[in-house]
């Protein structure tokens, strides 16, 4: 097990320094920075760790410093841009032997005045070099006396990382905190090409995003968290309600091409940033045209993603040099095999459509009135097809495609729409907006209930779902307690339709054998990854369970997966920032024949690992500005007969500023000595 | 409201105010360094941090919005300790060249570090020196000033939205830069100049010309567009120096190029300096007599038909007043007229006509606030731009739908939701197509519009309307179409903005359409919104208001007995009526269309009277040149078009024996009556509102009843493969400006723009020469390529004197079928 040297971080000192008992300390950080280089040293917003006494402290402290200075301080406030160059050339100057103890002191200074800096940045980032002039006094004086010099060469590399707890949280990675400053200044445009930097789907992404991001928002220790995600859709919204164009344009373009299998958010996001860098995509689409955006386009019903802005995202990543084919399967009307041969390089991207089943007696029996899954009706809804709904629905499910067929039951003419789930509300993974939405629009729910058996008239009608009632269980061995039937509580639900929705598999089956694709008992593509382990040596993971760090190339050279059918059915959001990774993975591969991940992206997914955010941090700050809310539509009308118009309004721009004018802009450096 | 205590004293303020605002009304001086109340809080500088009890830092009161019940320490030991640093920061690196710092005596940094007790430099970092930005025309950016307080930045996006300048860079190399690193291209309003703190950004033709402290500033109104913002004179050894604006006043110190650099002309050494007769210098007494003499010998020969007399809208109401009076009084004669005769007046007839007042139907403040602005026929920017920063404010701002409907692309299409790039002459099928689809979508519009007057009339010429016809003659597709009618339908108000390609567009009908329209989506009568016709300079209302026209008398009664109107003055010439012509401030040869015809008209005169600023090509033709003298050398009034009484202030005196037109006038007006009359300002007022009762008071919108016009449809005349379209710019203002050596460094000489692929058809490449041929005549000219305008239209600017392009325009309209070859 690695020894900390030293450490600050957390404000919790441990320091080894001086031998003698050994304190322990243990991060979520990796032994080895890419699972062959060993971490040296880690610096950032909480403190440092040392887990080399080599690693010459006020070198890093001044690197540090330069960085936070030249590449990232904004220059927007007085302190931040000044103080912390007032304390690099202090530290420069004291490891380049011009420094006195009066730098020391002025450093001391500029740690109290860089509080009152505009945002987090450079006042974080006065905190690792406080602990190193506190803890390495004495390394530093050695500098100021002269017994030390200035190392000509260093051992070892610094590699930085600029983000911030939702920058860092969001699966995208996007530059949350530079879109939300662009709005604050009423520049929309500037707003929606950072987002565009990592999300090409904004106009969905700012309406149907679970947006994990707000649930790493600081302003959430003041009052309540950014609207992060509305503020996204205004910035797309501002676009397409004044007919700009967007402002992209690919680079030269290139001469191999790509194959991407699925039009969905993953491969939609990943023709794009393959076609920016200029290469010729063709995505091959089961879905007849029109009905491009994969789970979007079939899961996500209009009333809260209308589909000519969805639409018009696919119409720009095509205008960026994407080709998509309709109608065309792979594994059926094209092979892998023969992708394989038209391409450079092949990106999978299915999705996960198929519904899982829901383990009820008579679901098998092929009853009239049992419909194969949530998705499918979905899918069928909106594509238009006949799904066979009758007039009383009942769905089983607690997710967001659970709410959404009971919400899109309604709009189909359902009479009664009643949502199944063996859970309490409070547990429902479904986002809770989405729940309170159907409330509204007059869904029945029936919480704590297991439908066990499937009932039908004589025609094999349904007729009903036998339902038992759920109470939770005695804590097991592990002390947790699960719902459990409560006898005698059988009751039945009167219906003529059922439909599951409880959850969604990838359909692999395209995948032949003899590709050596390993796939795992998930039902997902088994990709590579780098072997990054804890100090206990075990495997990071993240929190999907997956390796932490992965090069999405399957066992198959020159294919590679992502979105749903590499990570396990997820978010929109998820599938894009995996497959923005691909698709730079796979730029590099077909240009130096080489699959690995930059620096840049290792030190990414390691802070995603050691997380950014901090739930129990104390923020001073006046809770002065509550958050904004959209307007809704409200009324019987909203989930009326074929009604898909846009529930939920956005923002006005005003109020887009407003909210934007909450942020606090927590942006943060980390740099490892590697 | 929300309560809070401020060192101790109680205070309630709306909510979302700051602790800033909440510290103003209490008289309690919170420091600030960055904060400029006119765009959004930048929170840079940090000097304003106070103290909140229970927060555990330090909040900045500009951007702090209040919380009941808080308790707020605006200063102690810690914050002004704060403070201090704070500017011992700002000074690291900052330049000591304070002695020839055009902002020293004029420096929020020098004051604020006075006012901390900042005495020494107390930090420093290693000496970093960026280069001063030399090359951008007019201002000069020196970054080693600048305490990036953004304030220009901030101006710049969020007032004028040039988008000209950002913060770039990062750390203490972040500065003020252009976009791309290129020479400055913007609006040149210099209005961030205007709020730089410190000498970061100049005015150039101001550097190094005097100390701020040494000038006489005087306050009076900007004599170039009908905006009329209050601007400061900055006057020494009989020069004006520089013009600035302060953010306190009715425009919020938002300024034009013509306002802030266009004063140059006043400076020019080609001003007309000395009274001539027939091109010899003459003084004013011989020079008055003979023009007495004459015109007294002519009215007694021919009768008052045979004189006549035009003037500008540059002159004060005072001057409008008395030429009316000389003419009417004097001579007996209503021949006079003005260039509003082209499209303005008649304009504001069937305003009148439509709902009861001539003007404006509510002053500018009020397009801030409507819920959907429609401007149309008009480049704001070049027409008003005054106009174009409130309709800036509504879209950005104030969440107001905007609607853009012109011939060309102009600046605000980037944040209008509504183009209608629409084809010139297509104006009332336009209007009243979007009219249609507006009364299609029902709603509180149409309730509304069935109490006005003809409302069964309008909606069932509006029922007989074809859309197919609309969209073909428009080249706007019905779903454009549509999509404006929801923007502008259905709102609390509306703003309707129109300018010279609407109001000069030549289209039977346009105006009464788009007044019809105005009332149809409830723009009139609100306390917001109404109905703006537009025209290039100052004082046209006051013009018409004061009875320059020959069918109205000052305040807008019938004349007894209606005068020739300028076209038929210029028959009257033409046919030997009309022997004298008195033009002041008017250039006809240069900025009149069929300026062949006029030349050839005014050559026949017995007597031309030309009273100017400078020599022009109607000057030559002159038996008797007058000197006149500029806005800033006289004292007046002018009132805009939205009914604002501006006071005009003498700022300087004119230059050698250069003369007020006012007391021009009233010498000629004794020497032809015999009487004494002084040019005595308060005997003038009075005789002013005893002919104009409620002169000087405030307008409010009118009440109604209001009717639609209905007129029959006229049929358009076809267009024509080739449409010169002659109009203003953003750099001019009319042609005075082009006397100003500022204005020409940014837009030094004229041009034709020609769309791509019609100049390729042609030719025709960029800064080659191009011959256009209009029935009134052939023009030679510079062609500049260009994408915004549309297939088949051309564009010139009409200020260049050397370029007479609006002589080429045929009758009232401002644009002309013209054949296009390369020279």
């Amino acid at each position: 097990m690695a020894q900390v040297v030293f450490s600050s971080w957390g404000r919790n000192v441990v320091d080894n320094r001086a031998g003698g008992e050994v304190k322990d300390a243990a991060f979520r950080l990796p032994v080895a920075f890419d699972g062959s280089r060993p971490l040296n040293a880690f610096m950032g917003w909480d403190g440092i760790i040392l887990f080399d006494k080599e690693v010459d402290i006020p070198v890093m402290a001044a690197e540090y410093m330069t960085r936070v200075q030249t590449l990232y301080c904004c220059g927007k406030c007085t302190p931040g841009k000044k103080g912390t160059r007032v304390l690099m050339d202090a530290l420069t100057g004291i490891i380049q032997g011009r420094g006195s103890e009066r730098d020391l002191q002025v450093c001391e200074e500029m740690f109290r005045l860089l509080e009152n800096c505009k945002c987090t940045l450079c006042q974080s980032s006065t905190v690792p070099i406080h602990d190193a002039i506190t803890h390495f006094r004495g390394d530093f004086l050695a500098y100021i006396n002269g017994t030390k010099k200035q190392p000509a060469e260093l051992p070892y590399r610094f590699i930085d990382k600029y983000t911030a707890p939702c920058q860092d949280k969001c699966p995208s990675h996007i530059d949350i905190p530079a879109y939300i400053e662009a709005i604050k200044e009423y520049r929309f445009d500037h707003s929606l090409s950072t987002i565009r930097e990592n999300m090409p789907l904004p106009s969905v992404c700012g309406r149907v995003c679970p947006h994990p991001c707000e649930s790493a928002c600081r302003r959430a220790n003041v009052d309540e968290p950014i609207s992060i995600m509305l503020l996204k859709r205004s910035a797309s919204d501002h676009e397409w309600q004044r007919n700009h164009l967007p402002p992209m344009q690919p680079k030269p373009r290139k001469e191999k091409t790509i194959a991407v299998v699925g039009a969905g958010p993953a491969g939609l996001a990943g023709a794009y940033y393959l076609a920016l860098e200029g290469y010729p995509v063709t995505i091959y689409e089961a879905l007849p045209e029109g009905y491009g955006g994969g789970m979007i386009a079939v899961g996500i019903p209009a009333y809260r993603q209308p589909r000519d802005l969805l639409q018009r995202d696919i119409d720009i990543i095509c205008a960026m040099g994407v080709k998509i084919v309709y109608n065309c399967r792979v594994g059926k009307d094209i092979s892998l095999a023969q992708l394989k041969e038209k391409h450079h390089a092949v990106l999978l991207a299915p999705g996960a459509h198929r519904s899982k089943p829901m383990g009820v007696e008579g679901e098998d029996k092929g009853y009239k009135g049992f419909l194969t899954g949530g998705i499918d009706f979905l899918r069928e809804a909106y594509l238009g097809i006949p799904t066979g709904m009758g007039k009383k629905v009942c769905v089983v499910g607690g997710g967001n495609t659970a709410i959404d067929c009971v919400r899109v039951a309604l709009r189909e003419g359902a009479e009664v729409s009643t949502l199944l789930y063996r859970r309490s509300r409070k547990e429902m993974p479904a986002d809770i907006w989405e729940i309170d939405g159907a409330d509204e629009e007059g869904v029945s729910f029936e919480f704590q209930v297991l439908p066990t058996k499937i009932l039908v008239d004589e025609n094999e009608q349904i007729n009903g779902v036998q339902c038992v009632r759920m109470a939770m269980g005695e804590p097991d061995a592990s002390g947790r307690r699960r719902p459990e039937p409560v006898p005698g509580s059988e009751f039945v639900v009167e219906c003529d339709t059922v439909i599951p929705a409880i959850g969604q598999d990838p359909d692999l089956s395209f995948i032949p054998l003899e590709s050596g694709i390993d796939i795992t008992k998930w039902n997902t593509v088994v990709t590579k990854y780098l072997p990054l382990k804890d100090a206990a040596g075990k495997d990071l993971k993240d929190a999907m369970g997956n390796p932490l760090a992965r090069t999405l190339v399957t066992d198959m050279e020159g294919v590679f997966a992502s979105g749903d059918a590499e990570i396990g059915p997820l978010t929109v959001v998820a599938c894009i920032g995996n497959a923005h990774r691909a698709a730079n993975i796979i730029g590099r591969w077909l240009e130096e024949g080489k699959v690995y991940l930059t620096d840049d992206e290792i030190i990414e997914d390691i802070l995603v690992y050691l997380g950014v955010y901090d739930k129990k941090e104390q923020v001073a700050w006046l809770d002065s500005a509550p958050r904004e809310h959209q307007k809704e539509v409200h009324g019987s009308q909203r989930a009326s007969y074929k009604n898909y118009n846009e529930v939920e309004l956005g923002f006005t721009e005003e109020q887009a500023v407003r909210e934007a004018e909450r942020c606090l802009r927590c942006y943060r450096v980390a740099m490892a000595a590697v | 409201m929300i309560s809070l205590i401020i060192d101790g004293k109680a205070v309630s303020v709306p909510k979302g105010a700051t602790i800033l605002d909440a510290a103003k009304g209490l008289g309690i001086h919170i420091p600030t360094l960055c904060w400029l109340q006119k765009v959004s809080p930048t929170g840079a500088c940090r000097v304003c941090v106070v103290e909140v009890e229970g927060v555990a830092r330090p909040m900045t009161a500009c951007n702090t919005p209040v919380k009941e019940g808080i308790v707020v320490t605006t200063t102690n030991e810690k914050l002004e300790a704060i403070r201090k640093q704070v500017m011992e920061l700002m000074l690291v690196n900052h330049p000591l060249d304070c002695p020839v710092c055009d902002a020293a005596g004029e420096c929020d940094l020098q004051d604020s570090c006075v006012e901390f007790g900042v005495t020494k430099p107390e930090y420093q970092a290693a000496l970093n020196r960026k280069p001063i930005r030399y090359d951008w025309p007019l201002l000069e950016s020196d970054p080693n000033r600048c305490i990036l307080c953004e304030k220009c930045v901030k101006v710049d996006h969020e007032i004028v939205r040039s988008d000209a300048i950002e913060v770039v860079a990062r750390g203490e190399e972040t500065i003020i830069d252009t976009h791309d690193g290129k020479t400055l291209n913007c609006d040149f309003c210099g209005n961030c100049v205007g709020a730089c703190p410190v000498g970061a950004l100049i005015d150039k033709p101001f550097k190094f010309r005097g100390r701020p402290w040494t000038y006489t500033v005087t306050r009076s109104t900007c004599g170039y567009c009908p905006v009329g913002c209050e601007i400061d004179y900055h006057t020494r050894d009989g020069r004006v120096d520089r013009v600035t604006a302060s953010d306190d006043t009715y425009c919020n110190g938002n300024l034009c190029i013509n306002g802030r650099y266009g004063f140059d002309y006043i400076n020019s050494e080609k001003r007309l300096k000395q009274p001539l007769i027939e091109g010899k210098q003459s003084d004013w007494n011989q020079t008055i007599s003979l023009i007495s003499d004459r015109l007294k010998q002519i009215v007694a020969t021919n009768g008052p038909d045979a004189v006549a007399g035009l003037t500008s809208p540059r002159l004060t109401n005072e001057e409008q007043f008395l030429f009316q009076k000389l003419f009417r009084t004097a001579l007996g004669s209503s021949n006079i007229d003005s260039e509003a005769r082209f499209g303005f007046a008649p304009a504001l007839g069937i305003l009148k006509k439509a709902v009861g007042m001539s003007g404006a139907t509510n002053t500018m403040d009020r397009i801030e606030h409507a819920g959907a602005v429609l401007v149309i026929g008009s480049n704001l920017n070049a027409e008003a731009t005054g106009y174009e920063y409130r309709v800036i404010k509504a879209a950005t701002r104030n969440d107001a739908k905007l609607v853009l409907a012109n011939v060309a692309d102009v600046k605000l299409n980037k944040i209008a939701h509504g183009q209608l790039k629409y084809r010139p002459g297509s104006e009332t099928l336009l209007a009243n197509g979007i009219a249609k689809l507006v009364l299609a979508a029902g709603g509180e519009d149409s309730v509304a519009a069935a109490g006005i007057n003809n409302f069964a009339q309008y909606k069932a010429a509006l029922d007989q309307l074809s859309l197919a016809e609309v969209t073909e003659k428009t080249a706007l597709s019905e779903a454009t179409l549509r999509d404006a009618a929801v923007l502008l339908g259905g709102k609390k108000s509306v703003a309707v903005l129109c300018g010279s390609e609407l109001l000069r567009s030549g289209t039977p009908g346009a105006v009464e359409a788009l007044v019809n329209l105005a009332l149809l989506v409830g723009a009139v009568g609100k306390e917001q919104g109404g109905f703006f016709p537009l025209h290039e300079k100052i004082n046209i209302q006051g013009l018409l208001d004061m009875g320059v026209t020959p069918e109205f008398l000052p305040g807008g009664a019938p004349a007894p007995t209606k005068g020739r109107d300028l076209w038929q003055i210029i028959q009257g010439i033409e046919q030997g009526k009309v022997k004298a012509l008195y033009l002041v401030g008017v250039d006809p040869l240069s900025s009149f269309p069929e300026s062949g015809r006029i030349k050839k008209a005014l050559e026949k005169l017995e007597l031309l009277v030309v009273q100017d600023l400078f020599p022009t090509a109607t000057t030559t033709l002159a038996h008797i040149v007058l000197p006149a003298a500029s806005s800033a050398e006289k004292s007046g009034t002018f009132t805009t078009i939205d009914g604002r009484h501006q006071p005009v202030v003498k700022a300087l005196n004119s230059p050698g024996d250069a003369r007020e037109d006012g007391k021009i006038l009233t010498e000629l007006f004794n020497r032809i009556t015999g009487s004494s009359e002084t040019t005595d300002s308060a005997g003038l007022l009075a005789e002013i509102r005893s002919a104009l009762p409620g002169y000087g008071g405030s307008s409010v919108p009118p009440k109604g009843p209001y009717s639609f016009s209905v007129t029959p449809a006229v049929e358009a005349p076809p267009a024509s493969e080739l449409t010169l379209l002659v109009g203003p710019i953003l750099f001019h203002n009319g042609a005075t400006s082009t006397w100003s050596v500022n204005n020409r460094e940014v837009a030094p000489a004229p041009y034709v723009e020609i769309q791509s692929a019609d100049a390729e058809k042609r030719g025709i490449t960029d800064g080659g020469a191009i011959v256009l041929t209009s029935p009134a005549g052939t023009l030679t000219g510079r062609a500049k390529i260009t994408n915004r305008l549309q297939p088949g239209l051309l564009f010139a600017p009409h200020h260049f004197p050397e370029f007479p392009v609006s002589g080429l325009l045929v009758g009232d309209a401002a644009t002309v079928a013209v054949k296009v070859a390369k020279g």
